[in-house]
């Protein structure tokens, strides 16, 4: 059994609560563990570089810290906890002088960051420690009558020099894994865009029109349900939905997953067990 | 000669068409033409122009990456048609064989593959992307300015900017809304902020904080990705965030409002209280007005996040805010040795 250190974000924590049930129930189905770790920091969420840099290091060196205490690589199933911890990791182990300075005030509890844990996403453990393979001899309820829109989000593809496990521009791991549950897939032009989640609460107008454009085009593309990896962009695909899409010409609605319920339902859970009923769009 | 061969096929250039004077709508033309391996994009719809249809219009110059004009968007990704392999974009056609040519997006069309670059000049002008001199100018060519090898560095990237704007065309904010400021105003923007020979500073800042500047990034990093100089625009637009943080407290907009609260949740808690984040970033009135219907169906799905007192801390908080403090300490300790 492969075993990970499972960074608790706040997100999943506070109100998508049904991503970390769902992993719970199906974890050990796929031979992996996640085992919690209850001393994560919030890593920032793409704000806290710019308003302390240094507080920035300290708290995701931290976090590292502690996933590599239990000698475990650091997975996490937000994009932007991934995007936020990855840059800060590139940041310590770029500059010797940050890691000495951040070591030397995680002294206090006896931690020290060395570098030796990745930090990776649900999703790359899925595809390339899983592997597609031994997922698809698992499923127990093919997916088989599902037309999925896959919805990547912005932080596990860009920066590429900083993620770089998919192709920005022609991404491909939430597609193998959708075809490896017996799903089909399809091919629309916002599976690589933005939800707006970041600017939800100072531009809100902006941030809904460019939702709007993503939900709209996977309707149009006649999808069951749109699945993404980043329980940030579920919060505005779904939660914010029928906000968008106000005065769309779209008159309809489109379900929105999490990843590890899609998983769970190909493992045989019922939409009950995995908290699918907990969404706003059902 | 038969390896000579396989160096030339037969390529079809989908390329939008529209002239506002004859068409109610773009169109597509198709031409087919004979390239060889080793030509760009730009000479292939020049090869177009010069054999097939002279009508199909192009803004092109140097033909070597330096001017910036043939900005277009190949195969649905921004890029300068001289610089742009036909070969390399053989493998991204989506109808094989087919590679589709388009304007780039998000400013007016003006012909075919010709857009209105004035716009940008506008915004250019708006957030005063030129360096001001802080010398007055009677006093001009008494002295020259040095510049440290440690400050030019951090402008040195941003100075390769050509103003292609093609982080403009795959810009999603400016998209949603064509008055935000755009990638390429502000890495100019942020570029002329720490020159030291500038002496605008704080004017430039005071437009970048306003509505639909700075804040409104929405961190997509789509403008970094396709930049055809590689420039980190996203440090950029941080680099004015962290500005504007220093300079104008976190007091000024909400942007900066929403950016503070992070800092101040992680020093009490080590989490996120996301139940005041709206009111905390936009005060009562407008949390009342905008987020009221959704919480009812949020309360309904018992989806809202906890009120403050039940956010549980992370596991070893009185540590984590002891090393927490200890850098609050160290920082400050680092501006006033900056200061003096």
């Amino acid at each position: 059994m492969k075993r990970y250190a499972y960074y608790l974000s706040c997100i999943n924590e506070a109100m998508t609560k049904e991503v970390d049930r769902s992993l719970d129930l199906w974890q050990k189905d796929l031979g992996v563990e996640f085992v919690k770790m209850h001393e994560s920091v919030c890593c920032g969420g793409s704000n806290l570089d710019y308003v302390s840099p240094k507080h920035f290091a300290l708290v995701n060196a931290r976090n590292i810290a502690y996933a590599e205490k239990l000698g475990m690589d650091l997975v996490t199933s937000c994009n932007t906890c991934l995007l936020t911890i990855r840059s800060a990791k590139k940041k310590l182990d770029e500059s010797q002088a940050l890691r000495d300075e951040v070591n030397d005030v995680l002294r206090k509890e006896g931690l020290e960051y060395k570098g030796t844990s990745d930090v990776r996403h649900l999703l790359w453990v899925l595809v390339d420690d899983v592997g597609i393979e031994e997922i698809r001899s698992k499923v127990k309820v093919p997916l088989e009558n599902y037309r999925i829109a896959p919805f990547y989000g912005c932080h596990i593809l860009r920066p590429s020099t900083i993620l770089g496990k998919d192709n920005p521009l022609e991404p491909s791991s939430l597609d193998q894994l959708i075809e490896a549950l017996g799903g089909r897939t399809i091919a629309y032009d916002h599976k690589n865009k933005c939800c707006g989640f970041h600017t939800l609460l100072v531009a809100e107008e902006e941030s809904l029109n460019v939702a709007a454009e993503a939900l709209e085009e996977a309707i149009e593309f006649k999808a069951d349900f749109i699945v993404t990896p980043c329980p940030l962009c579920h919060t505005v695909l779904d939660g914010y939905q029928s906000k968008a899409l106000k005065n769309s010409k779209v008159k309809s609605s489109i379900p929105v997953f999490h990843l590890s319920e899609m998983v769970g339902l190909a493992l045989g859970y019922t939409p009950r067990q995995l908290g699918i009923k907990r969404h706003i769009v059902t | 000669m038969g390896e000579h061969k396989e160096e030339m096929r037969d390529v079809t250039f989908r390329v939008l068409r529209f002239n506002p004077q004859v068409d109610n709508k773009p169109y597509f033309d198709d031409y087919t033409i004979p390239v060889e391996k080793g030509i760009t994009v730009l000479r292939a719809l020049n090869y177009i122009k010069e054999h097939v249809d002279p009508t199909v219009s192009f803004r092109a110059f140097c033909q070597a990456g330096i001017c910036g004009s043939c900005g277009m968007r190949i195969n649905g990704i921004s890029k300068l048609g001289c610089t742009t392999q036909v070969w390399d974009e053989l493998e991204k056609c989506k109808v094989p064989n087919v590679i589709k040519v388009e304007p780039l997006r998000n400013m007016p069309h003006i012909k075919d593959l010709i857009v209105d670059m004035d716009p940008m000049v506008e915004k250019m002008k708006k957030y005063s992307n030129w360096v001001e001199s802080t010398m007055p100018e009677s006093r001009m060519g008494e002295k020259e300015f040095l510049i440290a090898e440690e400050e030019f560095q951090e402008y040195d990237k941003a100075t390769d900017c050509i103003l292609c704007a093609s982080c403009m065309s795959e810009c999603s904010i400016l998209r949603a809304n064509k008055e935000y400021v755009a990638p390429a105003i502000l890495l100019k923007s942020h570029r002329m902020n720490v020159d030291s020979r500038d002496g605008s500073h704080d004017r430039r800042m005071s437009e970048l904080v306003k509505d639909h500047g700075v804040w409104d990034c929405t961190h997509c990093y789509r403008c970094q990705e396709t930049c055809v100089k590689s420039i980190p625009i996203m440090d950029a637009i941080h680099g004015i965030r962290e500005d504007a943080m220093v300079t104008r407290g976190a007091k000024d907009t909400s942007g900066a409002r929403h950016a503070e609260a992070f800092m101040e949740d992680i020093a009490k808690k080590g989490k996120l209280v996301e139940a005041t984040l709206p009111i905390r970033t936009n005060g009562i009135g407008w949390t009342l007005k905008n987020l009221l219907p959704m919480a009812f169906k949020m309360v309904m799905k018992r989806r809202t996040p906890p009120p403050p007192p039940f956010v549980k801390s992370s596991k070893g908080i009185k540590k984590f805010r002891e090393e927490f403090s200890e850098m609050s300490g160290r920082v400050k300790g680092e501006q006033k040795d900056h200061k003096k």
